[in-house]
């Protein structure tokens, strides 16, 4: 049984009609941003940063790039470390019980003893050291290979990264080839050979960036320019440009309390799923509006659409009759 | 074409701050301008023909 207003809702229309061309109007508005983009585009270009290299880490860093290859070979690094979907070294994220980051998989393996230094070293005509190193390396048991790496990591960390005061020790062949990679870098090879790793179109720089973020170099490029995440980096573009102020909510969360503090557990560690979560759940708010009672009727109490059709809405007022 | 309008888009920004809430002098702009775009769209008549009627 239909109510009094279903029946007013689903009678047709016997006011005035006027002619109305949706098409037209979202062409011409297509059409006015199209020209404004050229024209600003054509004025103020596009962000224009130096691009980051490894050529440019090992030579403006070179001991933080030597320690990162080391680490890489201790399999002490950000990448190595990180869990999927780049191997099971931790559990990765979670939400409460929901295990997402593990339960997704390794679906892009990533070793970073060799595919960030073994196989980019061998791609190389080789000095007789860094040969020599890296058939010690080949021939060596894993155990070995662990033991190696970890000690020469152990004591670039106790030195705090000096690498002048690092006393001699059971290293093997890892020095040398941190030497051999930090050379290779240098010389401007190690970015075109782990883009190579792949197909003949390489297109996929997983690697590079891995690579760069168990560094310095990326993170200080990155804080220089005012794109971390805990000083709303989400929002900025690089330069003067303007960013993505669309994402002013989703940045928001990580300024505050627990999601700031990476040692916050169990939110503050998994900030990144707790946070998609919130914007899931306000996402589907936005959707749902129309259904939330005191949502849905905020135009009543909020009625800037009668700002919008005022005319109408003033002549409505003249029309009805008074009681 | 880029000229110095380029070069002073590629310069580091300047940037708002206070406590916890930090913002591109840009953005800010960029957000300012939706807003005044959103309240022109309320505030400015619907063109209307010589009758008065809404066209």
């Amino acid at each position: 049984m239909s109510t009094v207003k279903e029946s007013f809702d689903a009678a047709p229309w016997k006011g005035k009609t006027k002619r109305y061309d949706i098409v037209k109007e979202g062409s011409v508005a297509l059409a006015f941003v199209m020209v404004l983009t050229i024209i600003l585009s054509l004025f103020m270009g596009s962000p224009d940063e130096t691009p980051l290299t490894f050529k440019g880490w090992a030579v403006s860093n070179s001991d933080n790039f030597y320690a990162t290859a080391v680490q890489e070979l201790a399999g002490t690094s950000g990448t190595a470390t990180y869990g999927a979907p780049y191997n099971k070294a931790a559990d990765g994220l979670n939400l409460g019980p929901l295990w997402l980051q593990k339960w997704a998989g390794v679906t892009r393996p990533i070793d970073s003893v060799n595919d960030f230094v073994i196989s980019p070293l061998s791609t190389q005509v080789m000095s007789t050291d860094i040969a020599s190193a890296l058939a010690t390396w080949n021939s060596a048991t894993a155990a070995q290979k662990q033991a190696w790496a970890t000690a020469y990591d152990d004591a670039i960390t106790n030195a705090e990264g000096k690498l002048a005061d690092v006393p001699s020790g059971a290293y093997g062949p890892v020095p040398a080839l941190a030497q051999g990679l930090t050379d290779m870098a240098k010389a401007g090879a190690l970015d075109a050979a782990l883009l190579s790793q792949g197909g003949f179109f390489q297109t996929d720089n997983t690697k590079q960036i891995l690579f760069f973020g168990d560094g310095a170099y990326l993170d200080d490029a990155g804080t220089a320019a005012n794109l971390q995440g805990g000083t709303w980096g989400m929002m900025n573009e690089t330069g003067r440009y303007p960013g993505q102020a669309w994402l002013w909510l989703y940045s928001f969360w990580y300024q505050i309390p627990p999601f700031n503090n990476e040692e916050s557990k169990p939110i503050g560690a998994n900030a990144d799923a707790y946070i998609m979560a919130i914007m899931g759940v306000l996402s589907l708010g936005l959707i749902l509006i129309p259904v939330i009672p005191g949502i849905k009727t905020l135009p009543m109490r909020i009625p800037i659409h009668r700002g919008i059709w005022r005319d109408y809405y003033r002549s409505q007022a003249i029309r009805k009759p008074k009681k | 074409m880029t000229g110095w309008i380029a070069d002073f888009m590629n310069h580091p920004a300047t940037y708002l701050k206070s406590g916890w809430f930090q913002i591109s002098v840009t953005n800010l702009v960029v957000i300012l301008l939706m807003l005044a775009i959103f309240a022109l769209a309320v505030l400015i008549p619907f063109p209307k023909d010589k009758d008065g009627h809404h066209k």
